[in-house]
């Protein structure tokens, strides 16, 4: 090495071993138990910082964009008239990247790095239920208004969620499938704790007496279904249970069905239901196609948020049932902390009691396992809407 | 419709899919002999190129694809100009270059998910014509895909061989000190294998893109496929690539026949890692 090279190296060292001795003092000094001075309450001030895990990149970007969009444009709103009395919100946003490693890399980073209380985690379940320990040990209030693996009832009586568990759109769509007589169902899911918890309630809600289930798993990256889905054809399924978590996945494997010019009655997630554009690209191949989706409302509250969505974005929102969740999720939030202050386990004791709140998804109530109360319902596609079925 | 003739076409379109993947690589490799990483974001930019020009600006569908491939074409010229010749003349070892290529696929990945967002695009308008072919279906543009991979390989067979320039290209991978001295313009040559073979990457990528979609994440899967397959085949040997591209094809293919589909990548990569075993030269030699 040379002699400015030398030089560089020992004065990055000395660089570091000053910040090192300075940091050690503070943590000292801040860690040193004050016996002889009361303790006087403070009183916060200032923006509240509050963590939003969302997908960014990756195949569920599309999930994060609506996430993020619907975030910004209630924190807006709190923010613009005063909700949190004279505070605001400061949202900082960490991609989950729909991965456990991702989930549990942002979690890091904001409880560690930034040090927020407060941790809206709107990402896949994998990503929420690898960042949910991180945030317990930190006493951090993680709520969600798109995680809906059953994995997550009862997680931690930190964690609380908008949306309900999908138990119910797995038992939704195993019940349709044994009232229409499907004796054997194909099933083509996507490796993730999303599209695993929905397998699991869909499997145990069709028993062996109804009949026989073929499941093939794919990894989120895949691009070529069209092996897997000539195989799975060969079982001679009744119907194609279609259980993906991106909608990237979802759009090839329906794209695939066509050009290998199968037909076959399809029940689907609401992955594919909730998408707009999806059901429009890929109409024909999903016309009666059979979805379980959480109620959507339909109120003024609801009809104002799809107004303002595409004002401020100039595009239709997708995930409406979703996308009211994270909207209500953004307001209980601020009565939360208006009720607690920012005291993680006293908002997460609080968010507990939350009931019939009227917000956009409808009456929001939240059970003692921080969970929404409230279930899925059969819905069926027809001419490129997701209609109630009859 | 049975089983085995639809596997037999699925084997063919994968194959002919790492066909072009694995004949763009083994051109560089063989001429500049690092594994050049940043080709697989060529694949991307050869199918944005196709979505930008064709999906939102509203070009004609051919101009489009020609202009697309010839961006990727330029790109790989500009990633050889600014980055690799400079990286050569200092005599860097095939590591640097191989990390500065990683830098390269990367940066140029970022850029894509940043003008594009990392949201997942069709580029086919509609459903297109489907072929009963074997008792199997195919679609036109898995026809164009396997069309497109063999008059590639025919091409090519016939430009190294064949034309002077050919030659140079092969004389500069054989020894590139001496091509120069014999009078080679080994840098214009070098400059030249980048855009072709960045070119090559952009069709498969467009064809990809209409095939199965396009992200900006595409490439590196696509590119370990191809590496897969040349090395398979081969390294530097043109028609080894491409039979070693079907073969992973129809491995992978009739490999998930009997497991899980889901292990399809894995079955590719056991199938590297017996071939780097036992045969570690390929099936034929340069």
């Amino acid at each position: 090495m040379s002699n400015t090279g030398k030089a560089i190296v020992g004065l990055i060292i000395l660089v570091l071993l000053v910040i090192g001795l300075a940091y050690l003092g503070k943590a000292s000094q801040s860690s040193a138990p004050t016996t002889t001075e009361t303790p006087t309450p403070v009183v916060e001030t200032g923006p509240i910082k509050v963590g939003v895990i969302t997908p960014l990149t990756g195949d569920a970007a599309a999930l994060g964009e609506f996430v993020k969009n619907v975030t910004d444009l209630a924190v807006e709103e709190v923010n613009t008239n005063n909700v949190i009395n004279g505070r605001t919100f400061e949202l900082v946003y960490e991609d989950g990247k729909c991965n456990g490693t991702g989930g549990a890399n942002a979690m890091q980073k904001l409880v560690n790095a930034d040090g927020v209380k407060i941790v809206i985690a709107s990402d896949c379940s994998g990503a929420v239920l690898a960042g949910l320990p991180i945030a317990e040990q930190a006493k951090v209030f993680v709520f969600s208004g798109t995680a809906t693996s059953p994995d997550l009832t009862n997680k931690s009586l930190f964690f609380a969620r908008t949306v309900a568990s999908d138990n119910g759109q797995g038992r939704v769509l195993a019940e349709a499938a044994i009232a229409h007589g499907w004796k054997k169902v194909a099933v083509l899911q996507e490796s993730s704790d999303y599209a695993l918890g929905i397998y699991r309630a869909f499997e145990a809600n069709y028993p062996a007496t109804a009949g026989t289930i073929t499941k093939e798993e794919y990894p989120g990256t895949t691009t070529d279904f069209r092996s897997t889905l000539t195989k799975l054809r060969a079982a001679n399924a009744d119907a194609l249970f279609i259980d993906p978590q991106s909608p990237g996945t979802a759009e090839r494997i329906l794209k695939q069905l066509a050009d290998l010019k199968w037909s076959v009655p399809l029940l689907a997630n609401d992955i594919v239901s909730g998408n707009a554009d999806l059901i429009t690209n890929h109409k024909t191949r999903l016309e009666g196609a059979l979805v379980a989706e959480q109620g959507t409302a339909s109120l003024p509250k609801s009809q104002k948020l799809d107004a303002d969505y595409l004002k401020k974005y100039g595009k239709e929102m997708i995930y409406r049932n979703y996308a009211q969740a994270q909207y209500d999720l953004v307001y209980i939030l601020a009565e939360g902390i208006n009720k607690n202050g920012t005291d993680a386990g006293k908002i997460a004791t609080w968010v507990r009691t939350v009931k019939d709140w009227p917000g956009a998804s409808g009456l929001v109530t939240i059970g003692a396992d921080g969970d929404r109360v409230g279930g899925h319902v059969l819905k069926v596609i027809k001419n490129g809407k997701a209609e109630l079925a009859s | 419709m049975g089983i085995l003739p639809q596997l037999i076409l699925n084997s063919i379109i994968a194959g002919a899919i790492y066909t072009m993947i694995a004949l763009g690589f083994n051109l560089i490799y063989s001429t500049v002999k690092f594994f050049d990483l940043s080709y697989g974001v060529m694949m991307a930019i050869g199918g944005y190129g196709v979505y930008w020009l064709y999906k939102i600006i509203g070009l004609n569908l051919g101009l489009s694809v020609v202009l697309a491939i010839l961006l990727a074409g330029l790109v790989g010229y500009l990633a050889d100009y600014f980055v690799y010749r400079p990286l050569r003349r200092r005599k860097a070892s095939t590591m640097v270059l191989l990390v500065a290529s990683l830098g390269i696929f990367t940066a140029l990945q970022a850029v894509i998910a940043i003008l594009f967002s990392s949201q997942f695009q069709t580029l086919s308008a509609g459903e297109g014509k489907i072929y009963e072919v074997i008792g199997g279906a195919i679609t036109g543009v898995q026809l164009v895909i396997l069309a497109s991979g063999l008059l590639i390989m025919l091409a090519l067979a016939f430009f190294l061989n064949r034309t002077r320039f050919g030659r140079a290209i092969k004389a500069v991978g054989d020894d590139e000190e001496v091509a120069r001295v014999v009078g080679i313009n080994t840098d214009k040559i070098i400059s030249f294998v980048f855009f072709l073979s960045a070119a090559i990457g952009g069709l498969a990528g467009v064809l990809v893109g209409f095939d199965t979609g396009i992200e900006p994440t595409m490439g590196l899967n696509l590119l370990l496929k191809g590496v897969i397959a040349a090395i398979v085949g081969g390294i530097g040997n043109i028609y080894g690539g491409v039979l070693g591209a079907f073969l992973l094809g129809t491995v992978e293919n009739f490999g998930i026949w009997q497991i899980s589909g889901e292990w399809k990548d894995a079955i590719a990569f056991a199938l590297l890692i017996v071939f780097l075993i036992f045969r570690p030269q390929g099936l034929f030699k340069r």
